[in-house]
């Protein structure tokens, strides 16, 4: 065949009123010379000569029973299967969907069917947000928050309408329940068209297409603060040991109304101790990016009475009822950051009887508030995993969260394999492949992202550690 | 011709380059006139070009749709054409003049399908969930109510007692003199064709999932053949409607059809090296002809032990093989816009 590879496929969503046809009938203005065909479901103003514009209603097809994981869109089927049929290929497809759309179906439609995977590749979901109503629409509309999960590139639009702050405070919003997607702003969807198009935001192939920093708006930690301390072995209680001393950050509280973060037993607690040279915010976050991998790394098992050393080990605390009384020995004074898996847990390091206040605290969890139903677990790990147990793994995940998972994306080191497992899915599809070989100086990190809703973060941490090979 | 002397074969066939024309796109659709004097071929950029098949010489290019073809059904006993495409019109064409003599729209944007019923009174015409009837001079006879979801497939039973209509999630079947719903047969995915044996006995759907399904209407029984490679968008019956070629991936197959049907009996195979791209028996004999991928022609005589009968190999793959009314040429279009066609002798 003479045109091989897949045309690029670019997928714009948001909600009514939020730019999408401006952003189209920008991309159109600008690409002269590109020959694409844009299927648009609802009535737009697109006003380009020379391209294909085809109307087309949305019609969905229900696979297995009705599952919406499993559904796909009749109408693309219909009309990309026509647009395969030429004699010279196409640049690239665009799909406007309507306001209301579910991306779901829209994306699913490409990983059904062997000919449109032939034919065609998702290169991105571009959600355009209207930043000044989409807050609104958060609650109004479900829609909205599907539109922005599902996102590879989120454009806050209209920004010229809101303060600064108000982008500033969106901008972290959407973040944190798309940590994964890259997010612009924009004032009447100016955006540089390389930063929406042929982006290879879908499929990953591209290197370090996941940046380790997607981590940040949300943590497996939930609290830390920050204590000095002298040089000696103190002791580290938690609970209400003492009743007379009052929980020392107490006044973060924590709303936890049904979102349950005790993921382990009443009777275990997570944390990590760091020395730290001060405060000051970059070291707070070296340290804490540090202390993100020891989260999802094995944990040392410590029983009551036993002593931790301060370091980038994750330590568990076997707890009675929530009570406890540890050693931690520090060999040097200065301070140390003690970060706390659940920040329920009241934490006390008394020193020659007077309980140390922390010199600086912070809630990480009320970074993303728990109310917030979509959101993003990511996890770095290195080392290498084991094919079968991976397998295994993602498939029943899938299966059985496929629905709460929008999408899951990855970039995975097997064992046995010079080669990076690029990995990406939409509810319950998925599709792995292997692409280029890590590189010489490269760490052979896995990175895996998962976007949905209800995500339990400590879940999927562990159930990935389990796939690890021995 | 060029005799293959060591080890003639009594039943090696030979395909042979009797024309070709290049068209300006892929060609999606073609079809032959009822004596077999004319070859019609759409482009999917639009034109119907009208070849003069013994000699291959262009006698009128149709302006069919300027948006793009989708279809053309060439009239079974007349010099008449029906095309649709993207435009949403049904055009009728009197093809010895080269004129257009009739245009009917149907509200249901693309046109997907057009095909005549055998004595040639009515065509069935379907644009997304649409469905309409036509006469011959281009009058709609009748509109059916909007099936649940885009047609997929159209087929009139040979009889002409009913047209067959898919859709995804059924078929179903329409009185053709009374427009009433003669039966309604469920199916849970998405169909790609649909075809009727000879005898009106058997309709069967070609399937995503990836299967072929067949339905008994007079007995109200049916029958679900899978274990395909891939998604079945390629069925033809034989002349006796015993025989159903098949595609689906890389091995096409043939179901013996007779008496109680093809459950538990074993398929006689097709095999290409790359998947399937179309199957057509011939009207009056007995081979059936495949296209793969990879720009393979195929001919085979299924039943016997030698089935593959002969082997061409085309620069591109074939996006349509139609056969002449009398079997004596293969037309052949391609999705670089070449029509061939082929002769073929034993």
């Amino acid at each position: 065949m003479a045109n091989d590879s897949p045309i690029p496929v670019t997928i714009l969503t948001g909600f009514l009123g939020a730019g999408k046809t401006t952003l189209l009938n920008h991309i159109l203005t600008d690409q002269h010379g590109k020959k694409l065909a844009v299927i648009e479901n609802e009535f737009g103003e697109v006003s380009v000569d020379n391209q294909l514009v085809i109307q087309s209603d949305e019609e969905l097809f229900e696979m297995n029973n009705g599952c919406i994981c499993c559904s796909v869109r009749g109408d693309l089927i219909r009309v990309l299967g026509r647009l395969m049929k030429r004699k010279n290929r196409l640049d690239g497809v665009i799909i406007e969907t309507t306001g209301l759309a579910d991306p779901g179906p829209v994306a699913q439609t490409f990983f059904t069917d062997d000919e449109m995977k032939a034919h065609y590749r998702i290169d991105a979901i571009v959600t355009v947000v209207d930043a000044k109503h989409v807050v609104q629409h958060f609650d109004d509309a479900p829609e909205v928050r599907k539109q922005i999960a599902f996102a590879d590139v989120m454009i806050l639009n209209k920004s010229d309408l809101v303060s600064s702050e108000e982008l500033d405070a969106l901008e972290a919003k959407v973040g944190s329940m798309n940590a994964a997607a890259r997010v612009q702003r924009a004032t009447n969807c100016d955006v540089p068209l390389d930063t929406v198009l042929n982006i290879g935001g879908f499929d990953l192939s591209r290197a370090n297409e996941l940046d380790p920093k997607f981590l940040q708006p949300s943590y497996p930690f939930e609290w830390a603060g920050a204590y000095p301390l002298p040089t000696g072995t103190h002791e580290l209680v938690i609970g209400h040991v003492d009743d007379e001393h009052e929980h020392d950050h107490a006044g973060c509280d924590h709303d936890h109304d049904g979102h349950h973060h005790h993921h382990h037993a009443e009777n275990e607690l997570d944390v990590v101790v760091m020395p730290i040279l001060s405060t000051d915010q970059d070291i707070v976050d070296a340290a804490r990016d540090i202390a993100v991998v020891s989260f999802s790394d094995w944990e040392n098992r410590v029983a009551e009475g036993e002593t931790i050393t301060p370091g980038p080990t994750l330590q568990r605390l076997l707890l009675d009822e929530g009570n406890g009384r540890y050693k931690l020995e520090v060999t040097a004074p200065g301070i140390y950051l003690v970060f706390e898996g659940c920040g329920d847990h009241p934490l006390h390091l008394p020193v020659n009887g007077e309980n140390v206040k922390p010199v600086w605290q912070q809630d990480y969890e009320h970074t993303h508030s728990h109310d917030e139903e979509v959101s993003s677990v990511g996890i770095t790990h290195p080392g290498e995993l084991d094919p079968q147990r991976l397998n295994d793994w993602i498939s029943r995940l899938l299966q059985t969260k496929g629905n709460d998972i929008y999408r899951s994306k990855g970039v995975l080191s097997v064992k046995g394999t010079p080669k990076r497992l690029v990995f990406q899915g939409v509810h319950m599809l998925f599709d792995a492949k292997f692409d280029r070989e890590w590189g010489e100086k490269e760490d052979r990190t896995n990175t895996l992202v998962f976007i949905g809703k209800d995500l339990d973060r400590t879940a999927f941490t562990e159930g990935f550690k389990a796939c690890l090979a021995d | 011709m060029h005799g293959l002397t060591d080890r003639a074969l009594d039943d090696t066939m030979q395909l042979t380059k009797h024309w070709a024309v290049a068209l300006d796109d892929y060609v999606i659709d073609m079809g032959w006139s009822a004596d077999g004097t004319t070859l019609a071929a759409a482009s999917a950029a639009g034109p119907v070009t009208v070849f003069d098949a013994a000699e291959g010489q262009v006698r009128h290019e149709l302006p069919a749709d300027e948006e793009g073809t989708n279809v053309l059904a060439f009239h079974p006993t007349q010099n008449l054409i029906a095309s649709g495409g993207q435009d949403g019109a049904v055009k009728f064409w009197d093809v010895t003049a080269g004129q257009q003599t009739a245009s009917a729209e149907l509200g249901g944007g693309w046109i997907d399908h057009l095909i005549w019923s055998a004595d040639g009174s009515k065509l069935a015409a379907a644009a997304g969930r649409k469905l309409a009837l036509f006469n011959p001079d281009g009058s709609q006879l009748h509109a059916f109510p909007p099936a649940p979801k885009t047609i997929s497939a159209l087929a009139w039973q040979p009889a002409g007692g009913c047209l067959a209509v898919a859709y995804f999630g059924g078929v179903i079947m329409w009185d053709a003199d009374d427009f009433v719903v003669q039966n309604e047969f469920a199916y849970a995915n998405g169909i790609h064709t649909l075809a009727w044996s000879s005898d009106n006995r058997w309709l069967v759907s070609g399937n995503q999932d990836p299967s072929v399904h067949l339905w008994l209407p007079e007995k109200q029984d049916e029958f679900h053949m899978s274990g395909y490679e891939s998604k079945v968008k390629h069925i033809s019956f034989d002349r006796t409607g015993r025989w159903l070629a098949t595609s689906g991936g890389r091995e096409g197959c043939v179901w013996d059809c007779e008496g109680t049907g093809p459950e538990g009996r074993e398929p006689a195979m097709l095999p290409h090296d790359a998947p399937m791209c179309a199957v057509a028996y011939q009207n009056q004999h007995s081979l059936v002809a495949t296209a793969a991928q990879d720009g393979t022609v195929r001919l085979w005589s299924p039943e016997r032990q030698q089935a593959l009968r002969a082997n061409v190999k085309l620069p591109h793959p074939a996006t349509k093989l139609a056969w002449a009314p009398d079997d004596s040429f293969l037309a052949i279009g391609n999705e670089q816009g070449v029509v061939y066609v082929l002769k073929v002798e034993s």
